[in-house]
């Protein structure tokens, strides 16, 4: 058993208070990478102070929805460390409704974006985390990116020409674009209209649509 | 003093990329900083689901131009831990020269960019000049000038004839006394101390608790290269000498990635003394079955984590990574505290960010 092996078995069983089972490999090149399924998700938090004590470092966080996990009726989230080199992953399993998480970035600061990144993506919540706001997307977007169906046209509005040039020109009051045959001034859209971007207007001070394209999980 | 927030964009920082900044100053001094990021965001860990493994070969190395080779290499890395490929010899020293040819010129390029910051036209082009010989290298060797697509699955695509292989020794000859003049410039030039030393400085601790990675990490003193701390590929058999500064400032930063070129092309000549010979990719594929792995590398910018995660389908289930500057950004936060308004465009630069490998 490696000197790592020892020191994270102690940690880990010491800082979440039981026996957790670490499964090492090692590579052609000698370098090992450890893995190991928290019992709970509560557990992150004691581990990730138990490898900080031990000088780890947060490398990266992985939330995933695998279609695996999904028959299961899990989500995961793995967390990578690094300790000097060997890697440490220690996955915690959550439900798909309701998914919660305590935030490590009161330990490791580098969580802060990780977390807010997996918190747009997917639909989980981190729990005491400092700053929990969008990281990368808009906050006009839905939450939970990476679980909604999301035709690709409307992803690449901006990447086609047509499409863009429409909604720049919807923005110039008495100009049409050429080749679009409708003269409906800009914002003449009624409620619940498709406009020419695809998008469906609210009526003013309407609650927001639900995604029609929303898969459930 | 009362305090106001100012907006700089790419233009104000001298970014071709887009990254915006919220930057709290008291007078024409910083005192807090705010990171928008997201505006080239493209959804690609989304993307990668809906390609196979080959596909996002392809895509990977267009994530990026400046590391495009470290995506697809540590990809490939991913895919032959989970499916148990051995990459034959020749091919993972092949795999280390296209890293280091990268590295020499994405150093380069940063420290151009650097020069040009601080108002030393002629070094600037001078280091533009030094990293045009890489860039014929490339286009001579790969075809390419940016993205080599020399990785697959197994090994490398094209294997280097030997005319190739002394033309490459004859360009690693002549990158090494401009390198030494650049290193020299940088280390001992008073007009380019005066705007690089103790500027933006990022102490030990802080690096260590922001865990800033690669030439920024080492220029605070952290001896941490992930060719020598997780050998992969031909790594294990080339002597890696791994720079270190300590003074965690810009002019720092600037040596530990001069000193990182010239110990390229050292290892680059390594390579082409010590490969042996044979094929150049694994004659035959396993299925990929159901497992998952992590791979890393040290990119350009630092440390690169790849984490794969395969359901037997030749889709990933999840693929996911980390590029070194994704912790970089937020250490910008210490090193700007403090800092003129007009240092900002050098400070950010210094950490030689990547945004679209950010954004994803």
């Amino acid at each position: 058993m490696s000197n790592w092996q020892t020191k994270v078995a102690s940690a880990l069983s010491r800082g979440i208070g039981s026996e957790t089972p670490v499964q090492w490999r090692l590579d052609r090149k000698g370098v090992q990478t450890g893995w190991c399924r928290l019992p709970e998700p509560m557990d992150i938090l004691p581990a990730a102070q138990a490898l900080a004590e031990l000088q780890g470092r947060l490398s990266m966080v992985t939330a995933y929805l695998t279609a695996a996990a999904k028959l299961r009726g899990v989500r995961e989230i793995a967390y990578h460390f690094d300790l000097d080199g060997t890697t440490l992953t220690l996955t915690c399993e959550l439900p798909l409704q309701g998914a919660q998480v305590p935030s490590i970035t009161p330990i490791f600061r580098n969580a802060d974006w990780n977390e807010r990144e997996f918190m747009e993506i997917y639909d989980i919540q981190v729990t005491g985390h400092p700053d929990p706001r969008r990281l990368f997307l808009d906050a006009s977007i839905e939450p939970a990116a990476f679980e909604r169906l999301i035709p690709y046209s409307t992803f690449s509005n901006g990447a086609n020409s047509k499409a863009l040039w429409d909604k720049v020109m919807a923005g110039s009051p008495g100009e049409t674009a050429p080749g679009v045959a409708s003269t409906a001034s800009p914002g003449s859209a009624e409620p619940g209209e498709v406009t020419t971007c695809g998008l469906v207007p609210s009526a003013p001070g309407a609650a927001p649509q639900e995604n029609p394209l929303k898969e459930t999980p | 003093m009362s305090t106001r927030t100012i907006t700089l964009g790419p233009s104000q920082l001298a970014l071709e990329e887009p990254m915006y900044f919220k930057v709290q100053v008291a007078g024409d001094v910083v005192v807090g900083l705010d990171v928008i990021a997201g505006q080239v965001h493209r959804g690609m860990e989304h993307l990668v689901m809906k390609r196979n493994l080959y596909q996002n070969i392809t895509l990977l190395e267009r994530l990026c131009s400046l590391c495009s080779n470290s995506h697809p290499s540590t990809f490939c890395s991913a895919v032959e831990e989970v499916a148990g490929i051995c990459i034959p010899p020749r091919a993972e020293y092949l795999r280390a020269v296209a890293d280091e040819i990268k590295r020499i010129s994405s150093h380069l390029f940063n420290c151009a960019v650097v020069a040009h910051i601080i108002g030393q036209g002629s070094l600037f082009q001078r280091a533009m000049e030094v990293r045009e010989i890489m860039q014929d290298t490339k286009e001579f060797i790969y075809g390419n000038r940016m993205d080599l697509a020399a990785n697959c699955i197994g090994g490398v695509r094209n294997d280097l004839a030997p005319e190739s292989a002394g033309y490459l020794r004859d360009q690693m000859e002549r990158m090494k006394a401009p390198l030494d003049e650049l290193l020299c410039s940088f280390e001992t030039d008073p007009a380019v101390l005066g705007r690089t030393e103790g500027v933006g400085v990022l102490t030990r601790r802080h690096a260590i608790d922001f865990a800033v990675v690669g030439p920024v990490a080492r220029a605070c003193g952290i001896d941490y290269d992930v060719r020598r701390k997780s050998p992969y590929g031909a790594y294990d058999r080339l002597r890696v000498s791994v720079a270190v500064e300590t003074g965690g400032d810009v002019r720092a930063r600037a040596l530990v990635r001069l000193r990182e070129a010239r110990e390229a092309v050292s290892l680059v000549g390594q390579c082409l003394a010590e490969m042996p010979g044979g094929p150049v990719w694994a004659d035959t594929l396993p299925e990929i079955p159901a497992g998952e792995a992590i791979a890393k590398s040290e990119a350009p910018r630092g440390e690169l984590i790849y984490y794969l995660n395969t359901d037997g389908s030749d889709l990933p289930a999840r693929l996911k990574w980390r590029v070194p500057s994704y912790m970089n950004w937020d250490a910008l936060k210490v090193m700007l505290q403090g800092e003129k308004v007009a240092n900002i465009p050098l400070i950010v630069n210094s950490i030689d960010p990547c945004i679209s490998c950010t954004d994803r």
